[in-house]
């Protein structure tokens, strides 16, 4: 079966280890898992410059480690990205405080997953 | 099972972005030529509700994108009766074409979409 997997949790939030243990079920029961889409304040846990204390759960190691191991494509929504500050316009130069495991994309990636996909779950 | 889309809406639209968030997912499958429904139930029915003052609050007026939706193609929109009725709310709403369903009426109908998003 597809899968796409929608990310709404920040990654201090149990739910995104409850995302990260459904993304790594997914794909060791066979079933093919589209890519992995980060809304609202999910689109945290890409940022490159969040430190979170070694004995609390490392949810972006976590993430990198599972689309390195599987390449199975992590996408953050451009426009929430935006909003939570992770990407910077300026009339000079745009930044991104983005870890490169992560892809920027749109709301239009979220629209090709849920058609190609037979189940989207959203956490 | 058709290829549509439920945007189930249930918070109230000031304590959260809940609201923005869904719509803006809700106007991108429209201008992609989704099939996209939107439901409100529970406190998601406030987002509804006629003349509110989201400038006392000095938040975006998300309710004037409410009124883009036909331009979106955006065409069904459902409200539980239930919940306008436990808030004692009318059936007055900020948008043109809102079915009010009853609750087994609402489950059948989120029933027949592939996929269904809370928010």
């Amino acid at each position: 079966m597809k899968f796409a997997l929608m990310v709404t949790t920040k990654p201090t939030d149990p739910k995104t280890v409850t995302a990260i243990n459904i993304a790594n079920s997914i794909v060791a029961q066979d079933h093919e898992l589209l890519g992995v889409f980060f809304y609202q304040e999910g689109v945290l846990n890409a940022s490159e410059y969040l430190c979170i204390p070694n004995d609390e759960y490392q949810a972006t190691r976590k993430w990198i480690m599972f689309t390195q191991s599987t390449t199975v494509p992590l996408h953050l929504c451009s426009t929430a990205a935006e909003k939570h500050g992770l990407i910077e316009e300026t009339e000079q130069e745009d930044f991104e405080h983005v870890s490169p495991a992560f892809q920027v994309s749109g709301l239009g990636q979220l629209v090709e997953l849920s058609s190609q996909a037979d189940k989207v779950i959203k956490l | 099972m058709s290829e549509s889309i439920a945007l189930i809406n249930t918070s109230g639209p000031f304590g959260s972005t809940e609201i923005k968030d869904s719509i803006d997912i809700a106007m991108i499958m429209g201008s992609y030529e989704q099939d996209v429904h939107l439901y409100f139930i529970g406190d998601g029915v406030y987002q509804l509700v006629a003349n509110q003052h989201p400038e006392l609050l000095k938040v975006k007026d998300v309710f004037k994108t409410f009124a883009a939706f036909e331009f979106y193609d955006i065409e069904h929109l459902y409200v539980c009766e239930e919940s306008l009725q436990a808030r004692g709310l009318t059936e007055i709403f900020h948008v043109e074409g809102v079915q009010v369903l009853s609750k087994s009426a609402l489950k059948e109908s989120i029933h027949q979409h592939k996929t269904c998003l809370r928010f």
